[in-house]
């Protein structure tokens, strides 16, 4: 299993909007292209500083990313998806995470 | 073989650290995908509305598809060009060829170092599959025309649309039908031929409009100088 994690950082103000646009846009799209939706988690929004949101998306792997991303890249909501949260972030990461097995070799 | 080019657009508030980081993950691609042949970089000199281009190969079509689904290409090509990704660069790409590219026999399209032009050619579709090969005959043989041209490749663009595994079309068809992959040592040496008179040098400043009963309807140039160079 391959978790796909995006964390981004929006002003707080955003943050409501920037998780309604995940809601419902990414995770309709994202899973109707074969990923798995794992988690959605953010920072805490009243500490006076911006808000980070994770975003984890799950797939068996490579293969199976490469079959995702050829739906994505078909499918106009995709487009929709990423011009709505790039207008609302400020700055953000995407890293692939494999799992390990605690005394096994990293992947 | 297969031939290709990624051409990409920048946006204007991309971080210049990031846009570092996506060319020196084009030119070292090969380092880490070992399918990846010829790779090689630069940043566009012409007017065409985009900004850095990719050239590489793949020996075949098994070694394509091992490059798709590769963790480096996933991981760190992908995070600067996927729509959705939180550190994407680069822009929707206005010219219509954010992937063009060919099949060939072999690696004609190598040179020790120089400029390279692609040509994007939009060819009549109702041309005659004779005239189409005559085309091409033409342009393949321009090196032997034109003083210090020292590469000329011209296939049809057939990656354009096969960019999930190199053979099957998906998705719209591509603007361009062409491509006309040219190679000069120098700057000098390009400039030359287009202000030149030959046959093919007066057909690019016309426009193609006429040339061979204009069978070519619409032309681009792209056109850089490889950073490795």
């Amino acid at each position: 299993m391959v978790h796909l994690v995006d964390t981004v950082e929006v002003d707080a103000a955003l943050a409501d909007e920037y998780l309604a646009v995940v809601e419902t846009i990414g995770v309709p799209v994202m899973t109707g292209a074969g990923a798995s939706f794992v988690s959605c988690s953010t920072t805490a929004p009243d500490l006076g500083e911006p808000v980070r949101i994770q975003v984890v998306w799950a797939f068996e792997d490579h293969d199976h990313w490469n079959d995702i991303r050829k739906n994505l890249v078909l499918d106009a909501r995709w487009y929709e998806y990423g011009d709505r949260i790039s207008a609302l972030r400020t700055s953000g990461t995407r890293r692939f995470y494999y799992r390990v097995s605690f005394g096994a070799p990293a992947v | 073989m297969l031939r290709r080019f990624e051409l990409y657009a920048i946006g204007v508030e991309a971080p210049p650290e990031a846009v570092r980081a996506l060319e020196g993950a084009c030119r070292e691609c090969g380092r880490f995908i070992p399918e990846v042949l010829d790779s090689s970089v630069g940043w566009n000199r012409s007017e065409a509305p985009v900004r850095l281009v990719w050239e590489h190969a793949f020996e075949s079509v098994d070694a394509y598809r091992r490059y798709m689904v590769h963790r480096f290409h996933a991981a760190v090509l992908d995070r600067y060009i996927l729509h959705d990704s939180p550190e994407r660069v680069v822009t929707a790409n206005v010219l219509g060829a954010g992937l063009v590219g060919y099949h060939c026999d072999g690696p004609d399209y190598r040179m020790a170092q120089g400029v390279r032009r692609l040509v994007l050619l939009r060819v009549d579709p109702g041309t005659s599959g004779e005239d189409v090969r005559q085309l091409e005959e033409v342009l393949n043989n321009a090196r032997f025309d034109v003083p210090d041209m020292v590469v000329s490749v011209s296939a049809a663009n057939s990656l354009g649309a096969a960019w999930f595994d190199g053979v099957t079309p998906v998705g719209p068809s591509p603007r361009w039908t062409h491509v006309w992959e040219q190679g000069f040592p120098a700057l000098e040496a390009l400039e030359s031929y287009l202000a030149g008179g030959t046959e093919l040098a007066l057909a690019e400043r016309q426009g193609w409009k006429t040339w061979r009963g204009g069978i070519v309807t619409r032309a681009a140039d792209v056109y850089y100088q490889r950073l490795h160079d």
